[in-house]
């Protein structure tokens, strides 16, 4: 008895081992990939000569427990996904340092660690200032000179004198009521403008003069400048009481010359059937020229040296960064706007199509808001802008309020 | 061996009493006073609900919440909820049971109509009017002209709590008048009408009769009205989400945060849980307090008949 069960724990150990030289896995979260990433797997798998194996576990917190029970169960998964700097952290000693790589060439998204460059970007996702295309130019304003507040100033007050004319019930689709839940449109991607845009991709000079309590005077002056100025040419109604829902129908139905939302809204837009040419425009708020919109990969693949497949491991992801198999994949079977410059596929719906075209052409400034204490965005920052769109403070009043709250960072 | 005793002595009585009580007062020690002695500690300390760091730091949280605006706007307005609140559902409600214990045609009906809305759910029912805030009324508002209705109500700082206990009254004054009913059937039908050969009228009926042999009645319905009303957290988050803005002690604050959502905020949308749990404490003992007089106060009321 006692011989067979230690035959069979041989033969199984003999059989991992195998399988293990063999395999590499995968252990990812996003559940609307799952079917697209199996395939692509599956396929690479037939060339590569080692297979690939997928495990999806989907939803935040389910993926972080099932990633630890993968760590804990000692068969290591190859790839996995970390989501920011929480991730990254925990399971730092094991990730490895992919600088160099093939595919690090074709990105500015990856994860970085000082230096080292460390985590794979899954996909991008990006926002600026979405604009119907048809009304700019029936009011005779060009996009592209959308790069600067001046420009911005000169355009909404066009727009504005022309609302009859063009059918518009505002210029600018902006939500930031607390009851609807918008304040992350306010208080962290609005609020991100203040601290990426213009700025290298890794420069963190002002999200860290941010943690520490303090602000630039003039950019923020002028950040809150910009804010009033969306604000005053939005629906007041819509800003305090718009859902989400709300501020895209009056976009989507031309009633607005403007939408401040990201790409991840394509699906709802093309559930409405849009058919006018959008894209986004920069959120210009400084008097010099800032042409670029924010994007930001929201995860990133990594390797994990411990579990022995780093080279195998290493070369998937290149080829999903450098074959038209990897593109085709994750253009038009996974629907991501991948965050490389060397995809030609284009996405078919037409925010994501924008992000990619700033992406690809290096135009794009960071996310840093997520660095920010929790709540503090959405719960302490949101409900400032919201007194602001009711018209409850002025803009100084707005600018020193902001400042305040910003200087108890230190203290949370 | 000793033969099996057919009954049990005093003593083993006790023991088989007390093996039946386990599992119920096993849960309750488990679910409600470990956690309760539990939360009380981390009161002293500054966890934050993730890590497993903590330290105590003795009586700094409750220091805290006595200059955070954010929570005392919170106590206050929960205050005045609580008090619109129990007035409003109990009005309704005791006008409610009257009328469905009248001889008034459809009253099974009424009666039926009045309790369907607390079978809803708070978070179901607070979306719902949500939507008829910030939607349907507006619109109602601006084809008659109504300027006061034509803004939503509950993005207005000053309107916001009234159409939470607008809201909340029509959840639960259903409920609250079930009890009502039950009351009214249970006092005898000669004393109504041995008053009204009197020459007593409807109200000098209701007035001196019937509510006074209520008043047991009262002591639960307020009790339950004014516990529910303090506690108050599923509609106050799908209806307003605490929102709109206000300012406070020259703060922004939330115009309709009430104190269960202040708590849950600072616990997990904040990650201060130690702070969160000192508020919880606070709100804890105001309650007991609260609820204590409350029934004191009505018990001496009470007639026996």
């Amino acid at each position: 008895m006692k011989k067979i069960l230690v035959l069979v724990l041989a033969l199984v150990m003999a059989l991992s081992a195998v399988s293990a030289l063999a395999d590499i896995t995968i252990v990812q979260n996003k559940v609307e990939i799952d079917a697209a990433l199996q395939e692509y797997a599956a396929e690479f798998s037939k060339d590569a000569g080692y297979n690939v194996k997928v495990i999806t576990a989907g939803g935040s917190s389910d993926y972080n427990t099932a990633l630890k029970a993968e760590f804990a169960s000692g068969k290591e998964p190859d790839i996995f996904v970390i989501e920011g700097p929480t991730g990254y952290e925990l399971y730092k000693d094991k990730i490895a340092d992919m600088t160099g790589e093939e595919w690090t060439q074709y990105t500015a998204a990856a994860y970085m660690d000082g230096d080292k460059v460390v985590g794979f970007p899954v996909a991008v996702e990006g926002y600026g200032m979405a604009y119907n295309k048809d009304i700019l130019d029936k009011a005779g304003i060009d996009p592209a000179t959308l790069t600067n507040v001046d420009a911005y100033q000169a355009a909404f007050e066009k727009l504005d004198s022309m609302k009859e004319e063009l059918g518009l019930d505002a210029v600018v689709s902006m939500v930031a009521g607390t009851a609807p839940g918008m304040t992350w449109v306010t208080g962290l991607h609005n609020f991100n403008i203040y601290l990426t845009v213009g700025l290298d991709r890794n420069d963190t000079s002002i999200i860290d003069q941010v943690l520490e309590g303090k602000v630039d005077e003039d950019r923020f002056h002028a950040y809150c400048e910009y804010v009033a100025l969306i604000f005053k040419y939005s629906d007041p109604e819509m800003l305090i009481n718009g859902t989400q829902d709300m501020q895209l129908a009056a976009f989507a139905n031309g009633k607005t010359a403007f939408y401040h939302q990201g790409n991840w809204m394509d699906p709802n837009i093309v559930a409405l059937n849009v058919n006018f040419p959008m894209a986004y425009a920069p959120h210009a708020f400084l008097h010099e020229d800032t042409d670029g919109i924010l994007v930001n990969a929201p995860s990133w693949y990594v390797v994990n040296e411990n579990a022995g497949n780093a080279e195998q491991a290493i070369d998937f992801l290149n080829a999903l960064a450098d074959t038209e198999a990897g593109h085709d994949y994750m253009v038009n079977k996974a629907a991501m706007v991948p965050a490389f410059t060397n995809v030609t596929i284009e996405p078919a719906t037409p925010l994501s199509k924008s992000v990619m075209e700033w992406n690809a052409a290096g135009k794009t400034y960071s996310w840093q808001q997520y660095k920010l204490p929790d709540g503090f965005g959405m719960g302490t920052l949101g409900p400032i802008y919201e007194m602001l769109a009711s018209g409850a403070i002025d803009e100084p009043t707005f600018e020193q309020m902001m400042k305040d709250a910003i200087a108890t960072i230190p203290t949370l | 061996m000793e033969k099996q005793k057919l009954f049990y002595g005093r003593r083993e009585r006790k023991i088989t009493e007390f093996l039946f009580l386990v599992p119920t007062v096993l849960a309750f020690l488990l679910v409600i006073i470990v956690p309760f002695i539990i939360g009380i500690y981390y009161s002293f300390t500054d966890w934050d609900g993730v890590n497993a760091a903590k330290n105590v730091v003795g009586l700094a949280n409750y220091r805290a919440i006595f200059t955070e605006p954010g929570f005392l706007h919170a106590f206050l307005t929960t205050v005045l909820f609580t008090l619109f609140n129990v007035i409003a559902v109990n009005v309704a409600a005791f006008l409610m049971a009257l009328l469905v214990t009248s001889n008034v045609k459809g009253r099974n009906l009424y009666r039926a109509g009045f309790f369907v809305p607390n079978l809803i759910g708070g978070i179901v029912l607070g979306s719902i009017w949500q939507f008829i805030f910030s939607s349907i009324l507006p619109a109602v508002g601006k084809a008659l002209g109504w300027g006061w209705l034509s803004a939503s109500l509950i993005t207005n700082p000053k309107t916001v709590v009234g159409a939470m206990v607008t809201v909340n009254t029509w959840q639960y004054a259903g409920y609250i008048m079930m009890i009502y009913v039950a009351s009214i059937q249970g006092i005898s039908q000669q004393v109504m009408e041995a008053a009204s050969v009197d020459g007593a009228t409807y109200w000098t009926r209701v007035f001196k009769i019937l509510m006074p042999l209520m008043a047991n009645a009262f002591t639960i319905s307020l009790f339950l009205t004014l516990t529910n009303s303090f506690k108050m957290y599923d509609v106050n988050l799908a209806l307003t989400n605490g929102g709109p803005t206000t300012l406070f002690m020259g703060k922004p604050v939330q115009a309709s945060e009430l104190l269960a959502l202040n708590i849950y905020n600072t616990a997990f949308k904040y990650s201060k849980m130690a702070l969160g749990q000192a508020k919880a404490v606070i709100f804890f003992v105001v309650l007991v307090v609260v609820s204590l007089v409350q029934v004191s106060i009505n018990k001496s009321k009470e007639v026996e008949m």
